[in-house]
């Protein structure tokens, strides 16, 4: 650890590191309660992950649910995360992120100017089963964004690569979902992206950051990874970063928020914490796992969930695919639509393909009889009927797909040869899927059953909108390989101040965590889109108020 | 459709730059995010191009086929797509420098604001992405033994997310055109400075 050094070279108040939601939040509110902030980054650009994002905020009984009248209250709100944390989260945390929420998005919107709007009819993962759950409007997303409000950061923020930029939440299922993406006015988005009017994570990280780096003018430096914490007396007091190859020194009178992220980037730490055989990234190429190595150094308690039912995906690199010089995973949502199935290397399905929490737990089963994995990897297989209306990632219909990602067959069995699974097996599957399919069932996996999935992904033109059989030649085939977006289960410890804690049990004086550096155990055993976004404003908040309280 | 148009000038004879422009394989490099060409015939090539739409970097397959070859003046081409739905056509244009050669004439009916605001873009994007700078050529200013050179090109994605991928590759084309014109000319300028 490196120790004080003689003179900063640079002293303030908070050190928000990170430029992500959960930075810019915490740096916000300590700013506005007097607190000198500056912003330490480590990517060439500002946003993180949220600017890679959906932009969806999930907040029960939002105050932008009556605009689209809808009711909800705060009692199911908590009905519904009890549910999802099927027992694995710390209530005094689940709590304070419940009751802080509503507050905290109440609060960017009037003091930092972000737009707020509630998603109308997209409903929660568990809709309509789970206890408290709601069928739309506890999803918050965001107004178009002026890009060029930004000045000198409006070309120095992340775009995102894995959804069409300038396109609004009631606009997607307007258009009707993913499922009709080559149906979108791209007109429109076209003209949007010519202006610059930024929508979903994109367009909120432009507010944030507006609001932070613009109206507020805290200064943030990019490319300045930070590596190490310095400490006095068990006291966070600054961090050791570096710029341009040099140590950059800087005081922190009140504290430092770790906002880093998780550990994607780094393979080895993901695949141990995550349990899977390999690991790889949607999000931009610089969540290193640098909390848990700089934590540790000082002591930091580490903390999990289990990682059965977290967000992550299965999807595929195109090859040639880059951003910031590094291969770009996409998640694959191609399942979601008819005329697509998973099976594993035995050619038999073994989820519901539509609803993610489904299929990665069972990828993730263990067979102990043959100590192996049955479900790994698994194959997305698709028909001509499939490749006629949908795309693949960002291959449209009547492109030509390449041969080093998907394996193209006559008949299923030389398919199945191509991609190293049972041919027989993958055959009967078929057939067994084909005819229920016809009828829009899926009686084995119950795929289309889920209305958020529906929404989502599904083709509502269809009997069964996730559902449809795979019957025209030629076949395609492609193996999948595990892909993050970031949010990972294990991950610093924090208390209900977002103070980092020792592993002796005391929080660690100075030191704060929030979104996914911080632990899961708000949420515990589950995961909802919007349910990060939503941990890393609130702690982001409170961790800004707690820095910037009166001593 | 994306249209761009750059044209630069130059201390170089039209000739000096026509024996360059036409091997392929002098220039092909200098095009950004260049990977690969492979000539197929004496008209026909096929192009492996990174290109960098400011979101993420993709690689692109096209065939290039000569449509017009009329040295020392001009060479057209058309591309197409292999993995991807586009269609594009190019031309570099050769003339000696004339007092109010035809790039210019247009830069000049531009007005004053326009032109401001576009040498400070092109100042950002420079510095965003560290890419070439012909200072001390440009400041020299044009006169006698100069020539012009001006690249063209005009790409037409297919199928239905062609506006919005016309919208976001016209700014990274902009840039693409106005580099690989810029690097051709600075690396026939080092040439003939170091005969020099
Ligand atoms: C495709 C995709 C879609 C998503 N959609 C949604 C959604 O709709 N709703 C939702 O809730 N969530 C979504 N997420 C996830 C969500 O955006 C993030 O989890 C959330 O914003 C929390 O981010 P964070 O504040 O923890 O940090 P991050 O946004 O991960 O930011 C961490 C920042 O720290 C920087 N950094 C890393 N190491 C260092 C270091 N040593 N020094 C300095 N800086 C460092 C990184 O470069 C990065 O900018 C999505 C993610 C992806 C990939």
């Amino acid at each position: 650890m490196a120790s004080k050094p003689a003179r900063w070279d640079l002293e303030v108040d908070v050190v928000a590191v990170g430029s992500g939601l959960g930075a810019i939040c915490s740096a916000i509110v300590a700013h506005d309660l007097d607190q000198q902030v500056v912003v330490l980054e480590k990517a060439p650009k500002l946003g993180g992950l949220c600017a890679y994002g959906g932009g969806e905020v999930f907040v029960p009984n939002n105050h932008k649910m009556a605009e689209i009248g809808a009711t909800d209250s705060d009692e199911a709100g908590r009905q519904y995360l009890d549910f999802l944390s099927a027992g694995f989260a710390d209530p005094k945390l689940l709590g304070k992120l419940l009751d802080n929420a509503r507050p905290a998005v109440e609060y960017f919107e009037k003091e930092a100017g972000v737009k707020w709007i509630a998603v109308a009819g997209l409903p929660d993962y568990y809709y309509p089963e789970a206890p408290g759950t709601h069928p739309g409007g506890r999803y918050l997303s965001v107004d178009l964004f002026e890009g060029s409000q930004l000045g000198e950061w409006q070309h120095k923020t992340y775009l995102t690569p894995h959804i069409p930029l300038g396109v609004l939440h009631r606009e997607l299922y307007a258009w009707g979902g993913l499922a009709k993406v080559t149906e979108w006015d791209y007109e429109l988005i076209a003209e949007r992206i010519t202006n610059d009017q930024r929508s979903s994570g994109p367009g909120m990280m432009g507010y944030f950051i507006k609001a932070a780096m613009i109206d507020r003018g805290i200064p943030a430096y990019v490319e300045t990874p930070v590596r190490e914490l310095i400490t006095e007396n068990g006291r966070v007091i600054g961090v050791r970063a570096e710029r341009a190859g040099q140590d950059f020194f800087v005081g922190a009178r009140r504290g430092v928020v770790l906002a880093i992220g998780g550990y994607d980037m780094n393979k080895e730490m993901a695949r141990q914490y995550e349990a899977m055989p390999d690991w790889n990234s949607a999000a931009p190429p610089y969540l290193d796992g640098d909390h848990m190595v700089m934590g540790g150094e000082v002591g930091a308690a580490v903390a999990a969930v289990p990682p059965t039912n977290l967000a992550m995906f299965f999807g595929y690199n195109i090859p040639g695919e880059e951003h910031d010089g590094k291969p770009l995973y996409r998640t694959s949502w191609e399942c979601g639509c008819p005329h697509a199935i998973w099976v594993n290397r035995a050619g038999k399905r073994f989820c519901d393909e539509a609803f993610y929490k489904d299929y990665q737990p069972r990828v993730r089963m263990w067979d102990g009889q043959n100590q192996e994995m049955p479900n790994y990897p698994p194959f997305l297989i698709f028909d001509q009927n499939y490749r006629d209306r949908y795309p693949l990632g960002s291959f449209m219909p009547g492109t030509e797909l390449p041969e080093e990602l998907v394996k193209q067959a006559n008949t299923p069995r030389e398919l199945a040869e191509k991609l190293g699974i049972d041919g027989e097996q993958l055959e009967a599957t078929l057939e067994r899927y084909n005819r229920f399919a016809e009828k829009g069932e899926d009686p084995d996996f119950g795929s289309g059953s889920h209305p958020w999935s529906v929404r989502l992904t599904g083709d509502e033109s269809y009997p069964n909108p996730c559902v449809g059989p795979l019957n025209k030649s030629p076949y395609y085939g492609l193996r999948l390989v595990p892909v993050g977006v970031g949010i990972n289960s294990h991950g610093l410890r924090t208390n209900a101040h977002a103070q980092v804690m020792h592993v002796r049990s005391n929080p660690i004086p100075g030191l704060y965590a929030v979104g996914n550096s911080a632990a899961l155990l708000d949420l515990g055993g589950g995961y909802q889109s919007g349910t990060s976004n939503m941990r890393a404003i609130t702690w982001g908040y409170l961790a800004g108020q707690h820095l910037g309280r009166k001593a | 459709m994306a249209e761009t148009e750059y044209s630069t000038m130059a201390r170089l004879s039209v000739d000096t730059i026509w024996d360059f422009v036409k091997e392929m394989d002098n220039w092909a490099p200098l095009l950004t995010g260049y990977q690969a060409h492979e000539k197929q015939s004496e008209t026909d090539s096929l192009w492996t191009v990174k290109g960098d739409v400011g979101v993420l970097a993709r690689v692109v397959k096209f065939k290039v086929h000569i449509t017009e070859w009329n040295g020392p003046e001009r060479v057209s081409f058309e591309l197409e797509g292999v993995n991807e739905l586009l269609k594009g056509q190019g031309v570099f244009i050769m003339q000696p420098y004339e007092e109010e050669p035809a790039g210019a004439a247009s830069a000049q009916r531009k007005n004053v604001f326009t032109r401001v605001v576009e040498s400070l873009l092109r100042f950002f994007l420079r510095l965003f992405r560290g890419r070439p700078e012909r200072a001390a050529a440009s400041a020299a200013g044009p006169g006698e033994g100069w020539a012009q050179l001006t690249f063209k090109l005009r790409i037409d994605p297919g199928g239905p997310m062609a506006p919005m991928i016309n919208a976001m590759m016209k700014p990274a084309m902009e840039v693409v055109a106005e580099d690989l014109s810029n690097r051709i000319i600075a690396q026939l300028e080092a040439q003939q400075g170091s005969k020099a």
